[in-house]
């Protein structure tokens, strides 16, 4: 588009001038033999919001001259993201595992931790080895099957709390193996 | 009392870490179901791989017929080998070990030896309570115990692991060797097999410590270098290095199938070779290695095994090659009234592939051509699986599942895919197994 080319030849006065040019400055910047011509090309950049206009009449860089037009007749200028900027960023593995040697998985059958955003099927992140503390949801061996629940302590005291009404806590007659502390929920859509 | 072999305790530190029954224990570990019962791993082998302590004490043994493995223990839990979570917990074994020293030899799937010398300083520990830390994380981390010895050596190390299996920690420090071999019988040292054993027993050695006594000039005399290493090192003086290279060269290339039921069809048979073959040369070729010979071997439903050796005019990788020269070899081991339940192929004396030299014939232009056909081969495979292109000769054995009935039993893992995972590619984390509520 033309009005494109004359728009850069603006920018640019903008630039180096640190001011908008006048009515004859863009006339000649266009190549126009007339002032009108250049009105006609500053109406057409007003009504895009590509320039502005201020009280007093005198034109003003718009909200537009700013934005993604220009900046793709600067961008050619600009560096790719080089690696370093890249250094500081990590992997979902990383952000999901704190220690892989000690992470497993499982899915999750039954709703017992519903109101805990947990569900049937999920995926669940568990790591083994660390000492439960209270509020943790844990992977503990009751009766020779897992079971996912809050860890709950009040004083010497322990058990497990489901995040569902229609389930009873449990409280252990032994001691309560605990084998693993849940530490991120997947669900794939 | 004897006088000690040598007096400071640990000139080297040298660990020997060694799993507890490694795949029965990891399948215990994550299925609560299964613990406190017998459970053997090797189902789609039909033979025992592994038992837990549970199987052990009512007798089972490694390598045991799973029939009679049925007959002894009726209630023993058989599952198929899931090789795939063995290997990622060998590798966290390897990996929670090397969290305290680099100097680690990965020496087996559920065994390693490690160097901890020096290290007492930096970690304000004994070699003691170093060695008691790595097993907690051990312990607590994969979810089964481990065994481990320290000792001045490898050999030492590896006696003392097995001291107080399972789970045990014990440290043989140098002035105490004796007190330990004095109750050790010498076939229990690593390495001494039982033709020396016998070749022993017939001068008067019968304990470790009765080895270790000899003086040097007979041992040097009657017996080769190995064994004068482990005489060294039951002395107390560091002789075996560890090897802390990661296993990135093989010496030699196996691989071999079992396959049931037993058969004796012979397209099927060497079909079941002509795999095999396929599949160590893929690997060859993965390592950038060739072999210079093979061993073929065919083994019978008894167990009884019949082999050849071919050697090559020059090295290769290449499956077709050694398929063809293969065929003449087959026909002379095979036996129409005899059934076979395995085949297998062992790639030998194998060399870096790069090192290939020109011959007079103009073969090594054909050898180029080859190596393109295989690397568009093995680009295939990488990309949509192991086995989506294979020779015409191993058609019978890719057409079917390795295992007819109970023993085409596929791992649970396997079966129980997750959304996006796929038959070839699963997330490298293990799970856990069993009823979860």
């Amino acid at each position: 588009m033309p009005s494109d080319k004359y728009l850069e030849k603006i920018i640019n006065f903008y630039k180096e001038r640190k001011r908008m040019p006048s009515y004859s400055e863009i006339a000649r910047l266009a190549g126009f033999g007339s002032k009108n011509a250049a009105y006609k090309l500053v109406q057409k950049l007003l009504d895009e919001n590509i320039l502005e206009k201020d009280s007093s009449g005198k034109l003003l860089p718009g909200r537009a001259f700013n934005s993604v037009r220009v900046l793709g007749t600067v961008e050619a200028g600009w560096p790719s993201p080089a690696e370093e900027e890249l250094l500081d960023t990590m992997t979902l593995d990383e952000f999901l595992i704190a220690n892989k040697e000690a992470t497993y998985m499982l899915t999750v059958k039954g709703d017992s931790m519903k109101d805990a955003g947990i569900i049937s099927g999920d995926l669940v992140l568990v790591e083994r080895g660390k000492q439960a503390k209270d509020g943790d949801i844990v992977i503990a061996e009751v009766d020779g099957e897992w079971t996912m629940k809050y860890f709950r302590k009040r004083g010497s005291k322990i058990f497990l709390e489901p995040a569902n009404q229609k389930f009873s806590k449990i409280f252990p007659k032994e001691t309560l193996k605990i084998a693993a502390i849940v530490k991120a929920v997947i669900r794939k859509y | 009392m004897r006088s000690p072999l040598i007096l400071s305790s640990f000139p080297r530190a040298i660990l020997h870490i060694d799993g507890d029954a490694f795949f029965a224990a990891s399948e215990q570990a994550r299925n609560p179901k299964l613990k406190g019962r017998p459970v053997i791993t090797g189902k789609e082998r039909g033979i025992v791989a592994s038992m837990s302590y549970e199987a052990k004490a009512r007798g089972v043994t490694r390598a045991m017929r799973l029939f009679e493995v049925k007959k002894i223990c009726p209630d023993a839990v058989i599952l198929p080998s899931d090789y795939e979570t063995y290997s990622i917990l060998s590798k966290r074994l390897f990996n929670i070990v090397r969290r305290y020293t680099p100097d680690v030899e990965e020496y087996g799937i559920d065994e390693c030896f490690a160097d901890i010398t020096g290290l007492r300083r930096p970690f304000r520990m004994s070699y003691h309570d170093i060695a008691e830390k790595i097993k907690k994380e051990l312990d607590s981390e994969l979810g089964f115990t481990f065994s481990i010895g320290l000792a001045p050596n490898k050999v030492l190390a590896k006696i003392a692991s097995k001291w107080a299996k399972p789970s045990g920690l014990t440290a043989i420090p140098g002035r105490l060797i004796h007190i330990y071999l004095e109750e050790l019988a010498v076939e229990k040292v690593w390495g001494i097999g039982p033709q020396t054993t016998a070749f022993l027993a017939h001068h008067g050695i019968k304990t470790a410590l009765d080895f270790a006594l000899r003086k040097e000039p007979w041992i040097r005399k009657n017996l080769s270098k190995p064994f004068f290493e482990i005489w060294q090192e039951l002395n107390g003086n560091f002789v075996l290095n560890l090897d802390t290279s990661e296993k990135t060269s093989y010496q030699s290339i196996s691989k071999v199938k079992t396959f049931s039921p037993a058969s004796n069809d012979r397209a099927f048979v060497f079909a079941q070779l002509s795999k095999n073959i396929e599949n160590a040369c893929m690997k060859a070729r993965r390592y950038k290695l060739a072999a210079n010979g093979a061993a073929l071997f065919l083994r019978q439903e008894n167990f009884e095994c019949r082999g050849m050796e071919i050697k090559f005019s020059r090295k290769t990788a290449f499956a077709h090659e050694i398929i063809n020269l293969a065929k003449s070899s087959f026909e002379d081991i095979f036996n129409p009234k005899i059934l076979y339940r395995s085949t297998g192929v062992v790639l030998l004396k194998l060399e870096e592939e790069n090192e290939m030299q020109l011959d007079l014939f103009g073969r090594e232009l054909l050898a180029q051509k080859m190596t393109k056909i295989y690397e568009s081969i093995d680009a295939i495979r990488n990309k949509y699986g192991k086995h989506t292109v294979f020779f015409g000769s191993s058609f019978q054995a890719n057409k079917f599942s390795q295992h007819l009935g109970e023993r085409g039993v596929v791992p649970q893992r396997k079966q129980n895919l997750l959304k996006g995972e796929t038959a070839r590619k699963r997330l490298a984390i293990p799970v856990f197994l069993g009823k979860i509520s």
